[in-house]
């Protein structure tokens, strides 16, 4: 039995005998085999060996192997950015509250360092929560991390709102050492990784 | 590559995994009905007659407990495969010891390929069954990836612990040596 000397062609032969190349490969296959006699040689030893070798397989019961696979490990769900206000826990609109007092009436840091706001800080604003007392420490925090508006809780619309918890999220979060109080944290992370 | 592959292409599997780890049982369903009859074919050609079910059981099994750890740049097929293989390595290391002989792993390999012959009655095919009984553990590991799965180089490469360049030289080297055999008639 001669060889053909075309090997990227021969190569293809498989793929090809399973029907499992592309539409422009697989027409030119079909233009070679009318050509090669070395080729269809090949090809129908192809189907024989292929037909030896799968014959006397079992058939795999696919429903009895479903059965016998763990369960998922529940994952925290990408939530796209348009719908995140909606899906949120509460304690983070009590949060965005907690600063918007903070900040727009002079109401002292310290009331949001004692809720889960002060969680949400970058490190300027931990430091700031945890030792400083006064309005001036949380406007300076306010002011490097970026979080700005205007007027009071009750001035701002469901964007405005909706915004500030953007700004919100782009800050980290802060250990906690309470498990429980993270686990939403941890939930609404973007892409999953865990804190 | 573009060419080389299929036009329409199916969920791919990453997308399905994807699923499952949300809960959906469906795409479970999906997966194993995609490659198990793969895996099947494999384990029946490196030379295992029962519990072919339930190696490729434990394939699954094994797979879906790490998939956590399941990467996108292998495929999940390649990954599978290579579960199986070590499945397939053990049943034979563990049977060998049971036996007690001091069989080689190669001649061992051969004799239980070549216990399938009862299973083939056409005697073109039970030419072509030795031809492929003749080739080394490793030719004919490469050889059935290629023929019965269509499987790239690269993917036999990972599957076997090879590079694609030497799997393309032993795909051809097995195609010739079986051509040879089967020509001496
Ligand atoms: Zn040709």
């Amino acid at each position: 039995m001669t060889e053909c000397p075309d090997d990227v062609l021969r190569d293809l032969l498989p793929e090809y005998a399973l029907e499992a190349l592309g539409t422009a490969a697989s027409a030119r296959v079909a233009a070679h085999l009318a050509e090669c006699a070395a080729c269809r040689a090949e090809l129908a030893l192809l189907g024989q060996v292929h037909g030896t070798l799968t014959r006397g397989v079992p058939r795999v019961d696919v429903a009895a192997v479903v059965a016998a696979l763990p369960r998922p490990m529940p994952r925290p769900v990408a939530i796209p950015a348009a719908r995140r206000w909606v899906m949120r826990p509460v304690w983070q609109y009590a949060a965005a509250a907690g600063l918007l007092l903070a900040a727009g009436s002079g109401v002292a840091w310290q009331r949001a360092a004692g809720g889960h706001a002060a969680r949400l800080a970058d490190s300027t604003l931990v430091q700031s929560a945890g030792r400083v007392q006064a309005v001036q420490a949380t406007q300076a925090a306010r002011a490097e991390s970026g979080i700005s508006f205007g007027g009071g809780l009750s001035d701002l619309s469901v964007d405005e709102l909706q915004s500030l918890l953007g700004q919100m999220d782009t800050l980290r979060a802060l250990p906690s050492s309470d498990p429980a109080s993270m686990t939403p944290v941890i939930a609404m992370n973007e892409g999953g990784k865990t804190l | 590559m573009s060419e080389l592959t299929r036009d329409i292409e199916p969920t791919p599997d990453i997308a399905l995994i994807a699923r499952w780890q949300r809960g959906d049982q469906r795409a479970a369903t999906e997966l194993v009905g995609r490659h198990a009859q793969a895996l099947a074919r494999f384990a029946v050609t490196q030379g295992i007659r029962d519990g072919v079910d339930e190696l490729v059981q434990d394939t699954f099994v094994r797979a879906f407990h790490s998939l956590e750890s399941f990467r996108a740049d292998s495929s999940l097929r390649t990954w599978l495969f290579t579960i199986l293989k070590r499945l397939v390595l053990d049943r034979q290391r563990s049977e060998q010891r049971q036996r007690s002989t001091v069989e080689l792993d190669e001649e061992h390999a051969v004799q239980d390929f070549n216990a399938l012959d009862g299973m083939v009655a056409d005697e073109t095919l039970l030419r072509v069954r030795q031809a492929v009984a003749r080739l080394s553990p490793l030719q004919r590991e490469v050889f059935t990836l290629r023929v019965t799965e269509g499987m790239p180089y690269t993917e036999i490469a990972r599957v076997v612990g090879s590079t694609e360049g030497a799997c393309r030289v032993h795909y051809h080297n097995a195609m010739r040596a079986v051509k040879e055999y089967l020509s001496d008639d």
